[in-house]
């Protein structure tokens, strides 16, 4: 017998996590099918955690609504969903005329927006907010924020889970047909699912769902950036993310931006790679990174870079246009029960909540739903003891003698906490699930201590086997078995 | 541990040494392999067998011990804070010893490009998979880095057998010590290639292979030279850092060439009272090595304990540029002390020179010197002539 | 017949480089060692290749599953993997002791299998 539900989300991404929690509001079985083995594998795992504030698109633009939104209830965001969030503002820093010109129609367009507290800087002021950054002067956006994309990611996911939504992971969306009831059968990398909506929130791959629903055969045209990540020890001199001045068609070189974790990001490159993913970091683009983003920020420095990463941004053009879409929310009378999302790329950290009520309202026009009384807003992540004071370390350690075993030096990672994560409510069980989690193999020694005592809590508190242990996808096995 | 004991019989008894692990031992638990004791002990044993000589003194003596406890902070003030099962300590010492060795460098460090798939694995962390959790990390091995415990591991993936199809190595010499290009590599014919460089890591799940490329004098890529191995392993032993989080909490300074503190020579840092010895002051070819200085290192702290202070230490040494470091980095003059240093490169018949001004205060004449191997000799004081700075320099002759 | 061959010592981190004189495959002369027991790793390296291995055994009842053993004197190098089939059949049962004797005149190549760490039986 097929599983039937309500609602597939087809993505769990930060956009099809937003949109499960937001529906699990209702009375509805929810799935969300994820080609990979957790959450925020794609472009919401890949990108820089910056909370937009709104300034960079015309006004009347979608991302610019979603944006303005997401930005203005994030406080209130991340208190719920108990998200690690600073809004901690930005510089756009300039150094000839011509760059003082952009940013001034910048700062108007951030005014028409309705962006709030915008204004120019000048050298001294520059150099008092932020003595490491270069510039001859800066736009100064005060409501922009920074955050963990996979803590939030998580975060909505694990909600969405307690209201009841079942992740579906390793379901890759291989074809949708309807049922004679109009049901919709989706044939899947597993066991087919059946859905009397289906909800297309699959980022990369959208493009290929909008075409197998019927809506539109959009052209992928992705666009990629690859990325340095610094020690912990730069950290202290950035307070805030520090951009150039975009150049005349609007794109940012490369930047450098504080994590809500202390560490400091470098980039992204831009690369157009049309129909291509590939998340390979490049000899010549890390150059580029050294080089440019010293320019920035004085501590980008090769001593200091502990991993690299590239994203991919699934920018699609519209077949009718021609040109690259807006975000695209569309629900259609002559494809009932499909609400189609499409070139969500960035500002989506930002956008996904927003997103995720307009996706609702599609449904609703469609269909009248009933409210879920029990659902609840609030959702806890692991307590981490190292951001913990002295009295509350104690009190933890009291309460659990694993809050008094370090098992990741680097960030100060008990075995309490990787054990809660490998228990998490989605049931993920790779390791860089449980880095994701907990931190854990993230700082300067990437795991040199710290994996071997994962490995071990997956064998003990998981009952895996050791060839069965995953770093992130099927095929990335860790171990070949015993060695005798 | 040495420093422990060393302390102990010098008569210090409010001892206590804090180990993050189950075991006393460190490192040493995992490397299995024979080789160490030889300068310390006379015999040559394993790393386990060595790390219980210790062991078993620091029982004898009821030196007390705290497992499975790691030390989160360090202060200035010396306040040694430190998690366990039982809650969290924190502790006024009078004096501590660093003793916290180091850590590998890693791919990230290296910003080798490719994608970031599985099977990528420090030597040192595949040595603790392999030797203390009965766990095989591949089959099919490429080695890059020529440092010693990827050559050892080369050899010990080998008996367990996996095929380790080569080392590549960027520079124009060996890193590691000649005794292990002969026993962990040319005894199991694994080549090595020196002037090589892993430039490109494939695969998207489980590493696939790895894009090799012959480089230059200045260590830039050959265009055209690029040479693909399939492997489903690679192994990294690209170098130790020392590990000076704490160090660094304590405010203690570093020196930029060894990344390990700035010391006397009581081996005592920039923070009066915080001695340190071993990897994590200067990392070390020998362990025999190790032991040694933080056996001598007693002395000073000591003298540190009982006179609550040690002599300023103004008189600066610096080293030339054939060498890569130098410790200690300041000196009394009041007594004897031992130098330790590196070449940066291979150099035949080769002399070290030691002056003060134009005084030469010792001369030492070596067959060889390679960066593997550390340079140690004794300087005595009463050589010193001056509170001018000393110079240490070393040429081919 | 006269030849030379050059050998990297592999007894101390020094590594000398020591070149061995033959005459009809007898050493006649050993130069550029610095010490005797150089000169007689290559006096052996020359007739006869020996090595010491260093492996891991199973143990149960220990925190860990393995227990560290090498050999107490040098084998046939071409004898290496025989003697290792050897050592992996081997399953200790906790406590062992540092020198406990694992394998004794394994292969009957005149050495002995030692345990080299101390381990003890846990719960």
């Amino acid at each position: 017998m097929m599983k039937k539900y309500d609602v597939a989300v087809i993505g769990g991404g930060v956009v099809g996590s937003a949109v499960a929690r937001e529906l699990s509001r209702f009375q509805l079985s929810i799935c969300v099918l994820e080609r990979e083995l957790d959450v925020c594998n794609g472009t919401s795992g890949h990108n820089t955690g910056l909370l937009h504030s709104g300034i960079l698109y015309k006004k009347g633009l979608m991302r610019t609504q979603c944006s303005m939104e997401g930005n203005a209830e994030f406080d209130q965001v991340a208190k719920e969903l108990d998200v690690p969030f600073r809004r901690c503002g930005k510089l756009i820093v300039g150094f000839s005329e011509e760059e003082r010109l952009r940013l001034e129609a910048l700062l108007e367009n951030g005014v028409r927006n309705g962006v709030e507290g915008l204004r120019m800087i000048d050298r001294d002021t520059l150099k008092a907010m932020e003595p490491n950054a270069s510039g001859n002067f800066a736009l100064y956006v005060p409501t922009a924020g920074i955050l963990c994309p996979f803590t939030y990611t998580i975060a909505l996911a694990e909600n969405a889970a307690q209201n009841g939504v079942q992740y579906l992971f390793d379901h890759e969306v291989l074809d949708i047909s309807r049922n004679p009831e109009g049901e919709f059968i989706l044939k899947t990398s597993q066991k087919p699912v059946c859905a009397r909506w289906v909800i297309n929130c699959a980022g990369l791959y959208a493009y290929k769902i909008s075409a197998m629903l019927g809506f539109a055969a959009y052209i992928p045209n992705r666009v990629k950036g690859q990325y340095e990540i610094l020690d912990k020890k730069t950290g202290k001199f950035l307070s805030m993310p520090v951009y150039p001045t975009p150049n005349e068609v609007g794109e940012f070189d490369v930047h450098v931006t504080p994590t809500i974790d202390g560490n400091v990001l470098v980039g992204p490159t831009i690369e157009n790679i049309q129909q291509n993913i590939s998340y390979d970091v490049t000899q010549d683009m890390i150059k580029i990174l050294s080089e440019s983003g010293e320019k920035m920020f004085a501590y980008v420095k090769r001593d200091y870079f502990i991993r690299n990463y590239a994203g991919v941004f699934p920018t699609v053009t519209d077949p009718a246009t021609g040109k690259d879409t807006d975000f695209v929310i569309e629900a259609s009378k002559e494809i009932p029960h499909a609400v189609n999302l499409v070139g969500i790329n960035s500002p989506g950290l930002t956008s996904a909540l927003p997103i995720a009520r307009r996706v609702v309202k599609l449904v609703l026009e469609q269909e009248s739903l009933q409210e879920n009384v029990n659902f609840n807003p609030v959702r806890k992540g692991i307590t981490r003891f190292a951001e913990q004071s002295v009295q509350e370390q104690n009190r933890l350690i009291q309460s659990d003698p694993d809050y008094g075993e370090i098992f990741c030096r680097c960030e100060c990672v008990t075995k309490a906490e990787i054990k809660q994560a490998v228990h998490n409510i989605l049931g993920v069980r790779t390791v860089s699930g449980i880095k994701y989690r907990t931190r854990a193999t993230m700082g300067r020694c990437q795991g040199g201590y710290c994996e071997t005592r994962i490995a071990a809590i997956l064998q003990d508190e998981a009952d895996m086997r050791k060839e069965d242990i995953l770093l992130n996808k099927n095929g990335a096995y860790l171990f070949t078995g015993k060695v005798k | 541990m040495a420093a422990a004991v060393a302390l102990r019989n010098q008569g210090i008894t409010d001892i206590l040494i804090v180990e993050r692990e189950k075991q006393l031992g460190g490192i040493l638990r995992q490397c299995i392999h024979d080789g160490f004791g030889l300068k310390r002990f006379g015999q040559t044993l394993s790393g386990p067998e060595y790390s219980q000589r210790f062991i078993d003194e620091a029982e004898q003596m009821q030196i007390e011990t705290l497992t499975n406890a790691t030390v989160i902070d360090l202060s200035e003030e010396k306040i040694v804070t430190i998690a366990t099962r039982d809650g969290l300590r924190q502790i006024q010492a009078r004096a501590v010893i660093l003793a916290m060795g180091c850590r590998e460098r890693t791919r990230g460090a290296l910003a080798i490009p490719g994608t970031r798939p599985s099977g990528i694995y420090n030597a040192g962390v595949a040595q603790s998979y392999i030797n203390l959790f009965n766990t095989m990390v591949g089959r099919e091995v490429i080695i890059m880095g020529s440092g010693d415990i990827g050559m050892i591991m080369a050899r010990r993936m080998t008996l367990e057998g996996a095929k380790v199809k080569a080392v590549f190595e960027v520079l124009p010499y060996p890193s590691g010590l000649p005794r292990n290009i002969e026993q962990c590599l040319n005894d199991y014919g694994i080549p090595l290639y020196l002037r090589h460089s892993v430039v490109k890591i494939h695969g998207t799940e489980r590493i696939t292979g790895v894009t090799v490329v012959e480089v230059d004098e200045r260590m830039q890529p050959i265009a055209g030279t690029e040479k693909e191995f399939s492997c489903d392993t690679l192994v990294l032993s690209v170098g130790l850092i020392p590990e000076n989080e704490l160090s660094i909490a304590a405010g203690v300074e570093l020196d930029n060439r060894t990344k390990g503190a700035y010391v006397d020579e009581f081996c005592q840092t920039s923070v009066p009272g915080i001695f340190a010895a071993g990897n994590v002051l200067h990392v070390h070819d020998l362990v025999d090595f190790v032991s040694l200085e933080a056996e001598a290192l007693a002395n000073g702290a000591v003298r540190y304990l009982k006179e609550g202070t040690l002599p300023a230490c103004d008189i600066e040494l610096v080293a030339s540029a054939q060498l890569g470091h130098i410790i200690p980095q300041h000196i009394s003059g009041t007594q004897d002390f031992q130098l330790s240093m590196r070449v940066r490169k291979p150099m035949g018949r080769c002399r070290v020179i030691v002056k003060q001004g134009d005084t030469v205060l010792r001369r030492v004449t070596l067959p060889k010197a390679i960066p593997a191997e550390m340079i140690q000799f004794t300087v005595k004081a009463d050589a010193i002539v001056s509170g001018e700075r000393i110079e240490v320099s070393v040429n081919e002759i | 017949m006269r030849s030379e061959r050059v050998f990297t010592c592999i007894i101390c981190p020094n590594g000398c480089n020591i070149t061995t004189v033959l005459e009809d495959g007898v050493v006649v002369e050993v130069k550029g060692h610095t010490c005797p027991r150089g000169e007689e790793y290559v006096r052996q390296e020359v007739l006869d290749p020996r090595r010491t291995i260093a492996s891991t055994v199973r143990i149960e009842g220990a925190a860990l599953p393995l227990c560290s053993v090498r050999l107490d004197r040098p084998i046939p190098k071409k004898d290496i993997f025989r003697v290792m089939e050897q050592i992996d059949g081997i399953t200790l049962r906790a406590p062992v002791k540092i020198g406990q004797i694992v394998i004794e005149n394994v292969c009957g190549l005149d050495s002995d299998v030692i345990v080299t760490k101390n381990m003890e039986a846990v719960e």
